[in-house]
This record gives structure tokens, sequence and C-alpha cells, in this order.
């Protein structure tokens, strides 16, 4: 906890500097890690139509970066099981702060913001007993870890800060121990779900059926009344396997599947999902594909790119990022290339605002 | 109803200057893709006319081997025309985990489904009735046996050859307009491949793939596990075919690797001969052998060899290329 003297330190640091926006930073639409040409690792901001705003360099692999709501910090995270996120200033490209997960537990990876942005949560595995829990940092004190609340599964991974203040959590079900790297531990016995998550408790917690256990929820996306959940299985795959669906809270989940041909090709791995207009879309980097669907369920085509991951709402219509660097709007239209760098674009690609 | 979404034309933003397409990509699309695809369709026409002429088992069993050998020249081509309509897997629907083929190809009889009458109603039955698969539960599954020319069976033996053979004509079409898109890799207006760089990683994946699928499905799904071994879950088996097929693939893999590579690749050729090798010397069609211990051992060789392939194909076909293993696809999370 802070002492009371930092407290009016940081304070005071507050008032003395001009409020900066992410329009001081360019006025990304998106962020998004990748690994550039030499090996290095760096954060971007990206315009609407896929173009560079700014070049952060980092200094290992990101997973995701979690933007503020409206100042323009970044929060970057190692990948899973890594210890460390960096809160990055966007318009200086400075490391604003460094969190450290606390003794005994790692980040999984993603993170969201609450309290319109005082607030940062971070998905987090308790090592010892794999319990998954959410933890809470205090932007205004400097992102202090001030508490820690349990994200009402196993394995969380993406985390969505709803209206509300209420988080969405994907609790993917799969426990790991760091000793082990990513080696999953419980597969015969996992049950992941998504969990309504608020700094008060649990608040509702949504499961598959039992013969979907494996199907490890593991990222979300929300138009602020519906959220959508990705899945990735784990296993041999039946054929074929869900891989999408969406959940309005109080509700009963829906699944959306492609045809059996196209539903299979997805590899039974969807790596983002996104919400944008009426449509819900997932990527699967192993089936080179993008699959979108109608918020009616209905399966409305198929877009094909080699190891495609990131997927982001661009107006209506989607904007995705793949790991050969380029960049690609989907909309009623079609595909159309933004954007092609030589660089991999890695898993997510993150909305701004 | 499903449709690709059609790539809208043109780059909204400049691309980097690029090198121009690789001279490897030409070769692969001219001496490897184009005659193999070629030979897919003229076989799977050939069988079509064939059952057409004599829709018995004895009748149609030579031209649908001749169509799944010349299949197996082309399965790892799992892009582009291949994918569309999703026709890899309307031709050859395996690993069949649920028994799908079995119990779709059973409705169809029972019913008598009408689809059988008009090509168009064909294509739009489930893939698990269609292509080589469902042919083969007809051909050679005994709750089959013995149709007569007059039967549905027979009329059913004979629409999934037509079905075939215009999947496989529409594969040799499609390709004759996806290979130029190959080699105008990076040019401007070719919106499927954004850089040169991209043809080759698309031939080097599917390679990859290509190999991959040979170890962990067509070696791993028979072997199961040491404490319980799944012959029965050999690829064709009904047809013996489950050796011919690993053999066959590996060979068409072998090609690409070699048509390829940007120079000599002996660990590759190598690793090769040694699968292909061990592989024959097994003289088990079906993998029968991996239900005891010592048949087992064998099989599990064959399978190490051929993930030493993989490692080979990397270490030298990867590096000259200066590709690898897809980012995202790899990283898995």
């Amino acid at each position: 906890m802070t002492t009371r003297r930092g407290f009016l330190v940081s304070l005071l640091a507050s008032a003395a500097l001009p409020r900066l926006s992410w329009a001081d930073a360019g006025s990304p639409a998106y962020l998004a890690a990748a690994k550039e040409a030499d090996g290095g690792h760096a954060l971007f901001g990206l315009s609407r139509d896929g173009a560079d705003l700014f070049r952060i360099p980092l200094p290992g692999r990101g997973h995701a970066a979690t933007a503020h709501p409206s100042a323009p910090e970044a929060v970057a995270f190692a990948r899973r099981p890594g210890t460390f996120a960096l809160v990055i200033d966007c318009v200086t490209g400075q490391v604003a702060h460094r969190l450290e997960s606390p003794a005994g537990t790692h980040f999984y990876g993603h993170g969201a913001f609450l309290a319109g942005g005082d607030l940062l949560c971070t998905t987090e595995n308790h090592i010892e007993t794999g319990a998954g829990r959410i933890g809470l940092w205090s932007r205004r004190e400097g992102y202090a870890r001030i508490g820690e609340i349990p994200s009402g599964g196993i394995g969380p991974h993406e985390i969505l800060a709803l209206p509300g203040d209420v988080l969405a959590v994907a609790n993917g079900g799969i426990r790991t121990h760091p000793d082990h790297g990513r080696e999953k531990l419980n597969l015969p016995t996992m049950r992941p779900n998504l969990a309504y998550v608020t700094p008060d408790g649990v608040e509702e917690v949504v499961t598959l059926s039992e013969e979907l256990h494996r199907a490890s929820i593991r990222h979300l996306a929300s138009d602020g009344t519906l959220v959508g959940f990705a899945m990735q299985w784990q296993g041999d795959l039946p054929d074929p396997v869900p891989l999408l669906g969406l959940h309005r809270r109080g509700g009963a989940p829906v699944l959306y599947q492609a045809d059996l041909a196209e539903q299979l090709a997805m590899e039974g791995y969807a790596g983002s999902v996104a919400l944008a207009g009426d449509t819900v879309g997932i990527t699967s980097p192993r089936g080179g594909r993008v699959h979108l669907f109608g918020m009616d369920g209905a399966f409305r085509g198929v877009a094909r790119r080699a190891d495609v991951c990131g997927l982001a709402p661009r107006g209506t219509g989607l904007m995705a990022t793949d790991g050969m660097g380029g960049v690609l709007a989907l909309d009623g239209a079609g595909v159309t290339p933004l954007a092609l760098a030589a660089r991999h674009w890695d898993n997510h690609l993150v909305p701004v605002g | 109803m499903i449709r690709a979404l059609a790539l809208a034309l043109p780059l909204a933003v400049a691309l980097t200057a690029t090198p121009p397409a690789h001279a490897n990509v030409s070769e692969a699309v001219a001496d490897h893709i184009l005659p193999r695809v070629h030979s897919f369709a003229v076989q799977s026409r050939a069988l079509s006319v064939n059952a057409d002429a004599d829709c018995t088992a004895e009748g149609v069993r030579p031209s649908f081997h001749n169509a799944f050998d010349a299949w197996m020249g082309i399965s790892h081509l799992a892009f582009g025309p291949l994918e569309e309509e999703g026709r890899a897997l309307a031709i050859a629907f395996w690993p069949d985990k649920r028994g799908m083929v079995a119990a779709t190809v059973a409705t169809l009889v029972a019913e008598e489904d009408d689809a059988v009458a008009e090509e168009s109603a064909f294509a739009q039955v489930s893939v698990a009735g269609r292509g080589l698969f469902a042919l083969e539960r007809l051909l050679y599954d005994p709750a089959h046996a013995g149709y007569g020319r007059e039967s549905y069976t027979c009329r059913l033996v004979q629409a999934i050859a037509r079905d075939l053979s215009r999947m496989a004509g529409e594969i040799d079409r499609d390709w004759a307009a996806h290979g130029p898109l190959m080699l105008t890799a990076g040019e401007a207006g070719n919106t499927t491949y954004l850089a040169p760089k991209e043809a080759v990683q698309r031939l080097y994946t599917a390679m990859m793939a290509g190999l991959e699928f040979d170890a962990d499905q067509r070696l791993g799904r028979p072997l199961g596990t040491f404490d319980r071994p799944r012959p029965e879950r050999a690829e064709a088996r009904r047809s013996a075919r489950s050796l011919r097929n690993l053999v066959l693939s590996l060979e068409a893999l072998r090609d690409l690797a070699v048509t390829l590579a940007d120079g000599p690749v002996p660990a590759t050729e190598a690793a090769f001969d040694q699968a292909l090798a061990q592989a024959e010397d097994l003289q088990d069609p079906v993998f029968g052998s991996v239900a005891e211990p010592s048949g087992r051992l064998k099989v599990e060789i064959v399978q190490q060899s051929v993930r030493a392939i993989e490692a080979a194909v990397a270490a030298e076909i990867g590096v000259q290329l200066g590709v690898a293993a897809g980012f995202n696809s790899a990283d898995g999370d």
C-alpha cells in the first residue's frame, strides 16, 4: 500500500502535468505488438487504415496490450507465463511503470481498465493452488498493487471491462505451473467458464455442457450487451468442435458453427474474437482463416489468410492482422489489404478508446 | 449458403519494394503442382466414366485406386483451389473420428436420397457422404457388398464418382488461375499473396503440414498409445491403402521439397529416403502390426523418421528460403 506521503506526491505530480490524451500519441485506433525483421519486438500504434502512428521497442515478445481508456498509456504483458508487465507512455515511448506479479503468481497476458481508467485489472495464476486471480492496480498511486479478487475459475486469460464496471473473464480452465512451461496439468478434469466479476465478487458463472469441458474459453469481445467468447479445443479433436459462443447476462450461451468442412478447417482453434455492427468474427491462425457470423448465428463467410490472428472492430466491419505483417479490412464488400510491413504481427489487435 | 469473401482491389497503401517472385515457386507450380492436379482431374474423370459403364464394386475398384493415388499426389496442397467450397474434405473425409462417413452413407442408402439424380444436388450432400472415403465404403464394406447394377447403391457410386470428377476438374481449372497468382506474389493487384515471400511461405507451410499429417494422423492414429494401439483407425484400411497412402504422400512431399529447395539438400533427401525405405520394409498395408509390440516398434520408427524429415526440412530448406512455421499458429495462446 502506498504511504500518505507517496500519495500526496503523486497527486502533486498529476496536478503539475498537463493531462495528455491519445491524440497526443497520434490518435491510434489500435495497438498491436510485433516481432520485427531484425528479431526485436515493438509495440505499434495503428491508424484506422493500418498505418503506423508510433513504434515503441519492447524488451521481449509480448502477448496482448491493454489501452487506457483516455490517457495515452498502454500496458504490455509478457508472454505467458510472464511475471512482468510494462506501462508504456505512448507519447514519449518510455516505460512509465514496470509491474511485477506478486511472488507466487504470474500473469496470463491480458488486462483491462475499470473505474474510468483508475483501476488496472490483470489475469493471474496463483501458482501453488492454481486458482485464477484478478490483480488490482491503482493508476493514481503509480500503478501500485492494491489487492486481488478471485477470477471465478482456473487459468483466466482474456479479461474485458463491461459497462457498469463489471469484468467479463475467460477462465480457460487449464492449470499450468511455470516449472513446466505451458504444459497442461489438468486436461481430463478441466472445466472452463465465462465469469462476470466485480471488485465485490463473482456475479455470474457461465459453463458449457460437460461434453465441451475441453473447449478452453480464452478470448472475449463485447458490444456492451453481448459477450462473444472464442474457444480452443484441448486434446484430440472430435468432429467438429464449436469455437465461438455469444452470451447475454443472465441467459444461456449460444454456440455458433460454420458448415462441417469449414468448421473442421479451423483446427479446433480460435485465436481472437471481435464484434462489430451485426457481425461477430473469429480468427484461426492454424486454419489460416477468419469466420464471420451474423448475430443471429448465420455463417456469413470465410476470409482466408495464412497465420491470421489479431481481430478488432473497424466501423461496422472488422480489421485483422497476421504473422506475415499484413493488416486487412473485412466487411460486406470482402477483404481489403490495408498495409503490409516486414514484421510479424503478434496474437492480438487491441482497439483504443 | 457459404461463400468465400471476394478480395477487393486494390491495395490502399503502397507496399514496400519487394524482390521479384522466387524462381523456385515458378518451378514448383510448373513442375510439381500443375501436372499433378491435371493427373488427378484425368483419373477422376476416368473413374466417373468407368463407374457409369460398370458401377459394380469389381468394375470401379481399379479406377478408384488410380484416382486415390493421384489424390495422394496433391492432398498436401491444402490451400487455394483445394480449399474452395470445402473441396479437400469433400474429396477425402479423414480422419473421421465420429464415424460420420459410415453414418452418412448408410442414411443416403436407407433413404434412397434423390440427390444422386442431380450433380448440383449431390454437391450439397454432407462432405462425409461424398468423396473417396464414401466410395471406399460402398466398394469395400461388407455392409454394401454385392450391390446390383439396378440398385440405389449403384447410382450412389456413380454420383460420388461424378462429384469427384467435377471437383477435380474445378481444381485443375482453378489452379490455372492460382498458379499465376503465386508467380506474381507481391505485385500490384495481387491481393492473395501480398509479398513474394508469401508464395514461398505458402508452399513451405503446406509441405510441413503434410509431413505433420503423415506423422500425427496417418501413423499416429493407428499407433494410438502403447497400452491401446488402434489398428482400426488406419486410413483407408478397407481398401488396404494405409501404407500406400503414406508412401505416396511422402513421395509427393519429397518432390515438392527438392523442387522448392534453393540448392542441394542432402540431409532432407537422406531423411526422406530413410523414411520411405522403412515404410516399404513394413510390408504391412494396413498397419495391422501395431497391435503387437515388435510390429508397433517398427511403425513407431517410421513415425520418428517422418518427424526427422520435418527437422531436416526446417534446417535446410527453411533456412535457405528464410521461412519458418507460422508466427501465430506455432504460438498458440
